[in-house]
């Protein structure tokens, strides 16, 4: 009785971890993702997501059909040949669109509200954030993010490397 | 027409070349981000045949060569006729969306575009998708009913996207003037303050002249005017002091008596605001926040008005007379004074903003140890039980160790930072001092003139100072100001029509109409539903949670209006009901249980003040609570809410089914009432709820479809939509959603049973 038990919660909690040997990812002409597992298994279209977006961007990705099923987990995109890793890490980034904040121009705080001035490895942005002692979150020691008034994402992933000037923005927030 | 955006100039011309004008284009937009996934520009052109996809590789370029002339090849062109594609869709992700073009039933994702586009690309797929069905395209389907998000004049995001206010244009002085409009009715009182001020201020100068010029020139001198008159010269100068703080107090009482009145007033009209407001505006987001925050404002109000305002006042006052006396005194001497003021405000100005930021990030870093604090403290089971005592003694240690860091900080700039200042201050007074002595010596000025100019300049730091962060201040108040204005001047989006159709007594009979509803542009949560509920009748609303349950209570209560569709009671359209007469027949028993701060009395009968003793017995007698309630040692008198006697989930419930008895409405929402309670509560409660259904039009939504037994029709709602309706034999032998539903429930029964066992 307890070892059937086992058996059925197992079915719930097993992971089912993508092989890098049946498992074949491929672009569509439109620009998205397409699996084929082994022989049977076929989905035109999968959805990407990171379960642990900043520490593990990489790994833990959960492979999903358009209804958001699960059909498995990718435990590390290493275990994939270069091509595939490539492919599934843009459909990430595409997913998790987060520009990485490279240098601060400026931040001018007005009436409670912060006008940003930076430049991003997705090119040089302007965003407004409101509330910024909850919109501007240490993650980590190092790791920022901060979420602008329409929810666009941006990170620093060390702000101790950024320039003198550009730190000490963060620094005066944190 | 407004089409979006505008096209480009350069894009037009290159559109024309291609035979398309101006004026067939339908709807025109913009993406922010190209294909590489950097910030960009995309254009898209739909005309009624075809959806133009514009790529600008380097957009700066191609302007220049436009300039120069050359049109030619500036954009690179796709052009995907309408009748070729099945689909246009927006795709929300994390920080960003997609354009999905489905052409041949191959989904092609055209274009990536910012969170900050999302709400226009929206409207553009609706838009392209009704253009590809060869329907018209009107002029509202331009819009999703909500205002531009962005300033007309200068352009910037409003910082709430649901506010149309921009901290930027908008107008300080008319917040100015509307902040003092408070003080209106306090003319007489206004004028009594400032000339008090102007007399404190004007026996403040005449002190350090009786202190140094009177005493050391005319009474210690010998040949002064009044030369050993030193009792007489001392009384005279007491009084003096007497008299400034006399007055003094009397403006800092009238004062204090006005602002009080009139913060307090503006609370009240604060409060009366809020309660007016719609539901949408509690549940959006951040606006938690500014709720509690409007008590700190309007303290930050009083503040300023009490203390910042005089002092504002007093000081300018001072600044101006000691200047002006110590000119008048001796210019010259006073010109070479005032050579280090300017520096000393300098460097007032420089370094007080950083003292306010450590302060205010040591109070950061303080709040986030007390939350750790807090966090074991409330905890203190889950820790224990865990064994993780030690884990949360190195929680702590890590936040201390950040205070203990940013205190030394602090420490260390202030012990610098003050010296300094002193340094700077007393560097006038070594001016004095040594310039001054030597004209003593010289003759030139007499001792007491000098005491005189050394006290002058000892009174003009304070004043100082304080302008310094006047500025800040005024800020803050006038932010604070902003932020309660806002409160006064939302309109409450849910509003009573001027001729409201009253529905005194009400049948009960409900009808949604094709409903369609989102609290977020483009994430619609009910989609084109429709049902028709008789008088009397009790519905049971199934479903996963999440599928649009509550939300259709919602709008049946009107907490939120539709977007499409229309909300029916009794055939009338609940947005042209009074509200008044919406809200007092229809009732709700929700999930969690609020319980006002007073007895359980009050409770029962909120929702009919008048209600007799007998009434509020009977009423609580039909939702079972007439027992427990009794056993109670203070009985219908036992204060119950946020500071009284804590009472169980079972128990909440049924003084909460006792109200809406006694409110005896004539539709009833039953939303999860019984989800959170043991089954033995549970039956009582069930009870509770049979006789309280009676005679009532029921709307029940349980998560237990077992509660359900008694609907006479059951709806079942997936993702937004009615995907089966019926009594529970059809949708059994129906086999489906609701079917599937129960088996599942069965399983899980079971297995709890297994667990149990």
């Amino acid at each position: 009785m307890q070892q059937q038990d086992q058996h059925g919660l197992s079915e719930y909690v097993d992971i089912r971890y993508l092989d890098p040997a049946t498992a074949r990812f491929s672009e569509t002409p439109g620009g998205f993702v397409r699996l084929v597992i082994g022989e049977e298994e076929s989905y035109p279209r999968v959805a990407l997501y990171r379960a642990f977006p900043f520490s593990f961007p990489d790994r833990y990705i959960s492979v999903r059909d358009m209804d958001g099923n699960e059909i498995g987990m990718i435990k590390d995109l290493n275990e994939f040949d270069e091509k595939t890793a490539k492919l599934i890490l843009r459909e990430l980034e595409r997913r998790y669109f987060t520009p990485v904040i490279t240098q601060i121009e400026s931040i001018k705080e007005e009436f409670g509200y912060a006008y940003w001035d930076v430049r991003t490895d997705a090119g040089p942005r302007r965003f407004t954030v409101r509330d910024m002692q909850s919109n501007v979150i240490l993650l980590s020691p190092e790791h920022v993010l901060i979420i602008d008034v329409d929810g666009n994402r941006y990170e620093i992933p060390d702000y101790h490397k950024l320039d003198a000037r550009s730190r000490k923005y963060i620094e005066d927030l944190l | 027409m407004d089409r979006l955006d505008s096209p480009p100039k350069e894009l037009v011309v290159t559109c024309r070349s291609l035979g398309i004008s101006e004026s067939d284009l339908v709807a025109f937009v913009a993406g922010d981000l190209d294909d590489a996934g950097r910030y960009g520009e995309v254009w898209f052109a739909l005309t009624s045949e075809e959806l133009l996809v514009c790529k600008a590789h380097d957009p700066t370029r191609e302007r220049a060569a436009f300039a120069a002339g050359n049109s030619d090849g500036l954009y690179n062109i796709e052009r995907i006729p309408l009748d070729q594609i099945d689909e246009i869709t927006t795709e929300n992700l994390v920080g960003n969306g997609f354009l999905v073009v489905t052409v041949s039933g191959e989904p092609r994702r055209v274009c990536q575009f910012t969170n900050s586009q999302a709400r226009k690309f929206g409207i553009f797929a609706k838009v392209a998708e009704k253009a590809r069905k060869g329907e018209p395209v009107r002029e509202e389907d331009f819009s999703d009913g909500r205002p531009a998000p962005f300033c007309p004049r200068c352009g910037r995001l409003y910082p709430e996207p649901e506010r149309a206010i921009c901290p930027h244009c908008m107008d300080k002085r008319a917040l100015t003037l509307r902040i003092l409009s408070f003080f209106a009715g306090y003319k007489a009182h206004i004028a009594a303050v400032i000339f008090l001020m102007l007399a404190g201020a004007g026996l403040n100068l005449v002190s350090p002249y009786l202190g140094g010029r009177v005493l050391f020139d005319e009474v210690l001198n010998p040949g002064g005017r009044y030369e050993g008159r030193v009792f007489e010269a001392v009384v005279l100068m007491a009084l003096f002091n007497l008299a400034s703080i006399g007055i003094s107090i009397m403006h800092a009482r009238i004062n204090a008596h006005m602002t009080a009145h009139v913060i307090a007033g503006l609370k009240t009209q604060v409060f009366s605001a809020m309660q007016r407001l719609s539901m949408g505006f509690f549940t959006r987001k951040q606006t938690g926040g500014l709720m509690t925050r409007v008590n700190a404002d309007a303290d930050q109000l009083q503040y300023f008005f009490h203390d910042g305002v005089p002092y504002f006042i007093v000081n300018s006052l001072q600044i101006v007379g000691i200047v002006t006396a110590m000119l008048l005194l001796n210019w010259r001497l006073a010109l070479l004074v005032l050579v280090p003021i300017p520096l000393l405000v300098w460097f007032m100005n420089k370094a007080f903003p950083r003292l306010w930021r450590l302060f205010s990030r040591r109070w950061r870093a303080l709040r986030s140890l007390n939350a750790v604090v807090n966090d074991a403290l409330t905890g203190i089971r889950v820790v224990k039980a865990f064994g993780k005592e030690r884990q949360e003694i190195e929680r702590f240690g890590r936040r201390n160790q950040r205070v203990y860091d940013v205190s030394l900080q602090t420490g260390y700039f202030t012990s610098t930072f003050f010296p300094f200042l002193g340094l700077l201050m007393h560097s006038g007074g070594w001016i004095v001092w040594g310039v001054g002595g030597w004209h003593v010596l010289e003759g030139e000025i007499t001792f007491g003139t000098l005491m005189t100019f050394i006290n002058y300049l000892g009174m003009l730091y304070g004043p100082l100072e304080f302008m310094t962060h006047i500025v800040d201040w005024w800020t803050a108040c006038i932010n604070s100001a902003h932020r309660i204005f806002e409160i006064l001047d939302t309109a409450p989006e849910v509003a009573e029509k001027p001729d409201p159709v009253r529905l005194q007594p009400m049948q009960g009979e409900i009808e949604l109409r094709n409903v369609t509803f989102e609290y977020e542009p483009n994430k619609p949560v009910l989609k084109n539903v429709s049902f028709h509920v008789r008088p009397g009748e009790m519905i049971g609303l199934v479903g996963h949670s999440g599928a649009g349950k509550s939300t259709i209570t919602n709008v049946i209560c009107r907490f939120y209006d539709v977007q499409e569709g229309a909300v029916l009671i009794d055939g009338v359209d609940v947005r042209d009901v009074a509200v008044a007469d919406l809200r007092s027949q229809i009732g709700i028993v929700p999930q969690e249980t609020f319980l006002f701060t007073g007895t359980i009395a009050e409770n029962i009968a909120y929702g009919r003040p008048g209600a007799t003793m007998e009434e509020i017995i009977q009423a609580a007698k039909a939702a079972n609570a007439h027992d427990f309630i009794i056993k109670l040692p203070d009985g219908y008198e036992t204060v119950v809410g946020v500071r009284g006697q804590d009472l169980s989930g079972g128990e909440k419930q049924r003084i909460a089914i006792a109200r809406a008895i006694l409110h005896n409405p004539k539709i009833l929402i039953l939303d999860e009432a019984t989800a959170s309670l043991d089954t033995q509560t549970e039956r009582q409660i069930q009870e509770a709820l049979k006789r309280l259904v009676q005679g009532r039009t029921t709307i029940a939504i349980a998560h237990r479809l077992s509660t359900l037994r008694d609907a006479d029709r059951l709806i079942v709602i997936e993702e937004g939509k009615v995907v089966e309706m019926g009594t529970h034999e059809e949708l059994e032998a129906l086999q489906g959603v609701y079917y599937r539903l129960r088996e599942k429930q069965r399983e899980a029964l079971a297995i709890r049973g297994v667990a149990a066992g």
